[in-house]
């Protein structure tokens, strides 16, 4: 019953909105991080390739 | 022993703050310390400008041979972010999060664009230049990774120092605001003459493998240093959170424009910071190939001669954030700043005439000197005349102006030296002529920034109007009840 209360705070001090909003900060980081480093070694590739 | 060690704390604490020249900034509430590590967000804007404008100018044009015409359309690029300034900082103001966090996740975005640029900017350089098998990779490539980072790292940097500051601001007390300004202006110096020094020892013997450490040590830096100043500055706000949940209409960035510039003066404080800014801009970059060229001083003179600018600076904003802290006018601050810019312009062209050093050194100083009081006073006008709700707008809108006219004042004092150097009777002209013409230049347009300012001073006196409330009101003005930060009602006005 108080799983559904938005409003709870659960032990981590957080409710689950705020630990949401957290973990969002968190997947966007990753997705930036995976963009730039995907992009960084195209770069890479293209000046000394490495696969041949 | 450990009264030893109480006996030893004590009497450090109580020494360290005796010297340092903003250490009273320090409340109960907020120390020092933790303002300190706050500030270190200018510090790495600093280097990313510095890295930026000075460093990687040279290398991509020396080193690199890339054409200098492309390399100045690059470095300008971040520019281009600039007037976006205002539209960040009034997305801070009314930022929906369940944490009540207004700044941080935009220093956070920023600062993640601004590691993001650093991280793929070498390899963009090295494809840019042709080097190694980029040789026959197409054009596009090497022209879009490099300006996609160049655009990162401005897109990082203009949000991070718009909302950092806006961080800064909530966080003290109204009397406080003009010390937490010197503050920021010293890092920010701070972090261009340290980046100055380290980028050109690092970068001496100059290997593409060193430009890749270099430029990716300096993303590293950039993402730790900036954790480091934000890590637990923006308190949570369960109250605020319920308050902007709650918020029906969305405010739209129009609106609050609107109601920013009807402020008094707040449109003319602007067109002041932007030609002051835009006068003392273009001192920056021409000071050193004059005294070099006219003055026939040695590059070891020269770079000393960017020193004392800096030191007449660093003088300027301790003074500013001495007065002003004991409740003296930020407008008539800037006024005197101006003032002492004019004749500093005036020395400088003199110095042509006699080629006396003394003359010419003394007017420098006068300039940084003048562009510190300038600049901290500005700042500090434009953080006092915003409503607390919007702090962030009205940074926005200074950063906005500022950069936009420091940028367009670099760039424009190298290009009207160049243009008066290539008149069909340039040949008559002696070697100081185009100089002192954008030195002259330079002291009217700070003359007109004057007047400008002149008119704004029954504006200083006049009765504060009631700040615009949004429906964020409810929230306490940005003071959460665990923030432990009470600010006293009534804005203390500022008296001229």
């Amino acid at each position: 019953m108080s799983n559904n209360d938005p409003d709870k705070v659960w032990p981590t001090g957080l409710t689950l909105r705020e630990a949401e909003e957290v973990h969002s900060y968190l997947i966007d980081g990753t997705r930036v991080f995976g963009v730039i480093a995907l992009l960084a070694h195209i770069l890479v590739a293209t000046t000394t390739p490495w696969l041949g | 022993m450990s009264s030893y060690k109480q006996f030893a704390y004590s009497r450090i604490l109580q020494i360290a703050p005796r010297y340092l020249p903003f250490a009273d900034v320090a409340t109960e509430d907020v120390p020092l310390s933790r303002l300190l590590r706050l500030s270190l967000f200018q510090v790495t804007v600093g280097m990313a400008l510095v890295l930026m404008v000075g460093t990687l100018n040279r290398v991509m044009i020396v080193e690199l041979g890339v054409a200098a015409s492309l390399v100045a359309v690059m470095i300008s690029l971040p520019l281009v972010f600039a007037p976006f300034r205002a539209l960040i900082g009034f997305k801070s103001d009314t930022f929906v999060s369940a944490l009540g966090w207004r700044r941080v996740p935009f220093i956070w975005k920023g600062t993640m664009w601004q590691f993001g640029g650093f991280a793929i900017m070498p390899f963009a350089l090295l494809v840019l230049s042709g080097y190694g098998e980029a040789v026959d990779a197409p054009r596009w490539m090497g022209l879009g990774s490099a300006g996609l980072a160049f655009l990162l790292v401005g897109a990082g940097l203009h949000t991070v120092q718009t909302v950092g500051l806006a961080l800064a601001t909530d966080l003290v007390r109204e009397e406080d605001h003009p010390k937490v300004v010197g503050l920021m202006y010293v890092m920010l110096l701070l972090g261009m003459v340290g980046a100055a020094f380290v980028y050109g020892a690092l970068l001496e013997d100059y290997t593409p493998g060193r430009l890749i450490q270099v430029i990716q040590g300096t993303a590293v830096i950039t993402i730790a240093v900036n954790l480091i100043a934000l890590w637990q500055q923006e308190p949570r706000d369960r109250v605020r959170a319920k308050a902007m949940r709650e918020r029906t209409e969305t405010p739209r960035f129009s609106d609050s424009w609107r109601q920013f510039m009807r402020l008094d003066g707040a449109l003319r404080l602007l067109v002041v910071i932007g030609l002051g800014t835009f006068a003392f801009g273009m001192a920056d970059v021409l000071l050193e190939p004059y005294g070099g060229q006219v003055l026939a001083m040695s590059v070891a003179e020269t770079t000393r001669l960017t020193a004392v600018l800096a030191g007449g600076s660093l003088l300027g904003f301790a003074l500013a954030s001495h007065l002003l802290g004991r409740g003296g006018s930020a407008v008539r601050l800037a006024r005197t700043g101006a003032l002492i810019g004019m004749p500093g312009f005036g020395l400088i062209i003199l110095a042509a005439q006699s080629g006396n050093l003394v003359v010419f050194v003394t007017g420098t100083c006068a300039v940084g000197f003048g562009a510190g009081l300038f600049g901290h006073g500005t700042l500090t006008a434009t953080i006092r005349r915003a409503p607390r709700d919007q702090v962030g707008l009205a940074l926005g809108a200074w950063g906005a102006v500022q950069a936009t006219a420091a940028g367009i004042g670099v760039a424009l004092g190298g290009v009207l030296r160049d243009i008066v150097l290539h008149l069909p009777i340039a040949s008559t002209l002696s070697a100081a002529t185009p100089y002192i013409a954008v030195f002259a230049l330079e002291a009217v347009v700070l003359a007109m920034a004057l007047i400008a300012a002149w008119s704004l001073r029954p504006l200083d006196l006049a009765p504060k109007p009631s700040s615009f409330v949004p429906r964020m009101s409810s929230a306490g003005h940005g003071n959460g009840p665990d923030s432990g930060i009470t600010h006293p009602a009534p804005r203390t006005q500022e008296v001229s």
